[in-house]
């Protein structure tokens, strides 16, 4: 397997982990407005993953320029800039004094993001069989 | 001119060759709804001063007799909890036509006024409530089945009654159930079964934590709080001796005290380590008030000598507060932070960070966000063990209001600010003194969930207040004070089809003598399909009190100017509607109002004015901040008061003619002098005026005060011999006149009435009419109804407002 493939299969795999991730995060909003869950747990609970999807998707960012992969450096520089912008602002983390507020908003951004890892995820299986096939 | 090309079309539509019939058509119609609704044209001259007035429209809409029982009791005073409008309509879209935000202020919670009846206690077998909505039995249920059943009167479901509501097993009689306070009073109070506890109840637990640095001991702030909290400890609630109390002192270290009563003198222990507070013998610091009053007493005693010669500038609060959740919240309880300076040492420092270049600039907004999330982080720790702090501040410079108030604002406590605070002048230590007493003795409830029900099809959007959100509708107070009041948002999100909507707030909390109950007020509104009975039955006061707290909600989510324009805007969008569903054409260069709006405007401008929100430069972000606080906590009454201050002349009290005329009534109270508009044309330079804006009160001396006058009040030859500032009047002896009697006992009347809304002493401020500038100005920038720096008079604000309406056309 050369270079791209092994990228491209590191990138189907932590796009996977990413989607699953969203998937939780939505989960458990859900449960905060059923009233399973309250919004300290809910916060301390989120707040453990926070930097590691925008570090999981950096680092991803980061191999696909060091490749060259261009269209999909470009795919993933937006929300990359947008992570970057949350963490200048101090608007990372999840606040449980706002939560109920934010609640409908993080959730619509769960759920693009969500779209975001799932359309990569098919983008990165994509590449990688190309890839896989140019090596043969 | 919108108005007139309307006309015209109208005219041309209906096609009709004589343009005088539409013309006197519109003249009819015109008539009709004035004599419905009483317009009032806000142009046409100052309106009379009553905010009374608005608080009898809830019996006028809905008359008690409606309830089960008829008793006059059956709906909520509008000091418990009040709606922005007393008629909702059927639905969101007449509500949204009207402009008019859907609102209530609820304070649960508050100290009685003298004569007024108790709240009713409530032990019965069981608690009856709703088996769908939980909802408890209420004055406005309706029985049916003869009586058998019980229709609740929130989501509809039928119930049985149990049948100690007609018949007493003890003594083995029919009772009237129509007598019983559940069905005859809107406030009650159950005494909660076993089922509703989930530990036994929380004794009183109160946690001083003491800035002992060199700022501290340097204002007098450590010696006048030892010698308030020794004098208060026999008045701090003590039921049957369960009181829980510990002293931790401070400056860059923290001091904890062994106050065990086996001990002869209480032990002093000092922690150093500010990255892992650890906590020494726990057991022996958190100790009973009954059994180690004497350690405790010696120790408040010795406070102050044993710091006077602190010159430790460190402050280690953050370090400080963390330790004193720790020690505390195995039992919940109050933390009562006393703080001279701005922290400085170990977690939660803080910038000394105002700018008054910032000032009035769009960079304004970030002075009066948190500069640290770590106060607020702390808060919310301290929730779920149900502790709650309390700050008081007492800045010499900048104290950081903005950032420290997150710790009150999301345990249910309060921040109280002492302005360079001297305890050698005697103002500063009699307000603070009194105030502390006051907190320490004061009424409270603890371990608290706050919860309010509504009848189907009306949703509850957002909550203002110092409170833990717990969950869409459950508001966490791990205390309830007699002060805090709470405001909520409400939408309709279906139709109402039911002749009434009612609303129920229940406060599970532990009675400082250790009882659980519930407090439950139910307040009933009347139901109707025509926007007119919407705006006849709004609440000017309740409408002001929600957009204040909207405001500060805004600011500190968003921006100080967006609050502003929000105001203005909501205030244009209320008068708009009502010129357009209820006025007619031919009154378009008026502007109107119902009569019971006409002071909208005014409490608006008031608001755009107040130190919370004015546009200017020249207010430090703390006093701010601290209105801003003040704000959010306040009832309706005392937002009425902060932003359109009560204003009285007092040299013609005593005048023959004077109206109402000066004599105490049964219970030594003396009436209030008729209310002035806030504007200086009212002054008088042979008068003597008071103003109270709820915080302060002000004694303005005109510059021709009659020597007589002066001598009276002042005790001094003549005016120009009056001492300006924060004072006090000399006390009353057998040679005051009477005038000198009249004024001293209407100031402290008023702050006696203060203190049993709040926890809050106003100082006395002179300001002679000759005398220092700065004071005058401040005095003027209450006067409401002139023009003061940028912000127009209130003839000019109504003209801006009518130029606002411009787009709005009559119906
Ligand atoms: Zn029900």
């Amino acid at each position: 397997m050369n270079g791209e493939g092994l990228l491209f299969l590191f990138g189907v795999v932590a796009s996977a982990v990413l989607l699953f991730a969203m998937v939780f995060f939505i989960i458990m909003f859900s449960d905060l407005e059923c009233d399973y869950i309250n919004p300290i747990d809910l916060c301390n609970k989120l707040n453990q993953f926070v930097f590691p999807e925008m570090a999981g998707h950096a680092f991803l960012t980061l191999l696909l320029l060091l490749n060259g992969s261009w269209w999909a450096f470009l795919l993933n520089a937006p929300l990359l800039a947008y992570h970057i912008q949350k963490v200048a602002k101090q608007r990372h983390m999840y606040d449980a004094t706002e939560i109920f507020r934010t609640a409908p908003e993080n959730k619509r951004e769960c759920f693009m993001k969500l779209a975001f890892y799932l359309l990569s995820f098919f983008y990165y299986l994509y590449r990688m069989i190309v890839a896989l096939l140019a090596d043969d | 001119m919108p108005q007139l090309t309307q006309q015209f079309s109208q005219t041309s539509l209906a096609g009709s060759p004589a343009g005088a019939g539409s013309y006197y058509g519109s003249q009819g119609s015109l008539a009709a709804p004035q004599s419905l609704h009483q317009h009032v044209n806000l142009l046409s001259g100052p309106q009379t001063i009553d905010f009374e007035a608005s608080t009898s429209v809830i019996e006028k809409t809905l008359p008690s007799s409606r309830s089960a029982s008829q008793s006059p009791t059956s709906n909520c005073a509008p000091v418990w909890k009040r709606s922005t409008i007393n008629s909702v309509p059927t639905t969101q879209q007449v509500l949204n036509k009207s402009r008019i935000p859907f609102g209530l202020l609820v304070k649960p919670y508050r100290q009685l006024l003298p004569g007024e009846e108790e709240v009713p206690v409530i032990n019965a077998p069981q608690v009856v409530r709703c088996r769908r909505c939980r909802t408890y039995i209420n004055p406005w249920v309706t029985f049916i089945e003869q009586g058998h059943r019980w229709k609740c009167n929130l989501c509809f479901l039928t119930n049985d009654v149990p049948s100690f509501f007609d018949w007493n097993p003890d003594t083995r009689q029919n009772v009237d159930r129509m007598q019983r306070p559940e069905l005859t009073h809107a406030v009650v109070e159950f005494v909660a079964p076993q089922e509703y506890m989930v530990r036994p109840p929380q004794p009183v637990v109160m946690l001083f934590l003491i800035d002992v640095s060199f700022n501290a001991i340097q204002s007098g702030m450590v010696a006048a709080a030892s010698k308030a909290i020794l004098s208060s400890l026999q008045s701090i609630p003590n039921t049957e001796d369960r009181t829980k109390i510990a002293i931790i002192t401070f400056d860059s270290n923290l001091q904890f005290y062994n106050l065990s009563s086996v001990l002869n003198e209480p032990q002093m222990l000092v922690m150093s380590d500010h990255a892992d507070p650890f906590l020494p013998q726990p057991y022996d610091l958190l100790v009973s008030l009954t059994e180690s009053m004497s350690q405790v007493q010696s120790l408040l005693g010795k406070l102050p000598e044993m710091f006077k010669h602190n010159t430790d500038p460190g402050h280690c609060l953050g370090t400080g507060l963390t330790a004193a959740r720790k020690l505390i919240s195995p039992i919940g309880g109050k933390i009562i932070v006393l703080s001279n300076s701005l922290p400085n040492t170990g977690e939660g420092s803080l910038k000394m960070r105002e700018d008054v270049s910032l000032l009035g600039t769009n960079k304004e907004t970030t002075l009066l966000h948190p500069q640290t999330a770590f106060y607020k982080n702390l808060a919310v720790t301290c929730s779920p063990s149900q502790v709650s702090v309390d700050m008081f501040l007492f800045s010499n410079d900048y104290a950081d209001i903005a950032t420290l108030n997150g710790c009150a604002k999301f345990t249910a406590g309060a921040t109280y600010y002492y302005k360079a605070f001297n305890a050698k002048r005697p103002e500063d230590s009699v307000k603070f003194t009194t105030e502390l007493s006051h907190f320490l003795g004061r009424a409270l409830g603890l371990e608290a969930v706050l919860r309010i029900r509504a009848s189907r099809g009306v949703k509850m959007t957002a909550f203002h207040g110092n409170f833990f959100l717990r969950s869409t509708d459950l508001l966490s107070l791990p205390n309830v004070s007699t002060d805090n009041a709470y405001a909520v948002e409400c939408q309709l999100t279906e139709t109402i089809v039911s002749p009434l909507v009612c609303f129920q707030t229940a406060v599970l909390h532990t009675s400082s003598n250790g009882e659980r109950r519930i407090r439950v007020l139910t307040l009933a509104l009347n139901v109707t399909t025509s926007i007119a009975d919407v705006f006849t039955s709004a609440d000017q006061v309740a409408i002001a009190s929600l957009l204040a707290k909207k405001g500060v909600d805004r600011t500190l989510t968003s921006k100080i100017e967006d609050a502003r324009d929000a105001i203005q805007h909501k205030l244009i969008d209320i008068l708009g509607a009502y010129k357009q569903s209820m006025t007619s054409s031919g009154q378009a260069g008026q502007l109107l109002t119902p009569a019971n709006l006409r002071l909208l405007p005014l409490l608006c401008l008031g608001l755009l004015k107040m130190n919370a929100f004015r546009d200017t430069a020249t207010i430090p972000s703390d006093l701010r901040s601290y209105w801003m606080a003040l704000l959010y906590v306040f009832p309706a009454d005392m937002i009425a008061m902060a932003i359109h201050p009560q204003f009285y002349a007092l040299h013609t009290v005593l005048d023959a003619d004077a109206q109402p005329p000066m004599a105490k009534d049964a219970l030594g109270r003396l009436p209030m002098p008729k209310q002035l508009n806030l504007s200086s044309e009212r002054l008088d330079r042979q008068g003597v005026f008071l103003l109270d804006n709820g915080v302060e009160l002000f004694l303005w001396v005109g510059s021709a005060v009659p020597p007589a006058t002066v001598h009276a009040l002042f005790d001094r030859p003549s005016v120009d011999q009056v001492q300006v500032g924060k004072a006090s009047l000399s006390p009353t002896s057998a040679q005051t006149p009477p005038l000198g009697r009249v004024v001293r006992d209407l100031i402290a009347q008023i702050r006696a009435d203060r203190m049993r809304q709040m926890t809050l002493w106003p100082h006395l401020y002179i300001v002679r009419e000759d005398g220092d500038p700065s004071l005058k100005t401040w005095f003027l920038s209450h006067l409401v109804e002139d023009r003061y720096e940028k912000m127009p008079s209130y003839p000019q604000f109504l003209n801006q407002i009518r130029e606002g309406l411009a787009k709005y056309s009559s119906g």
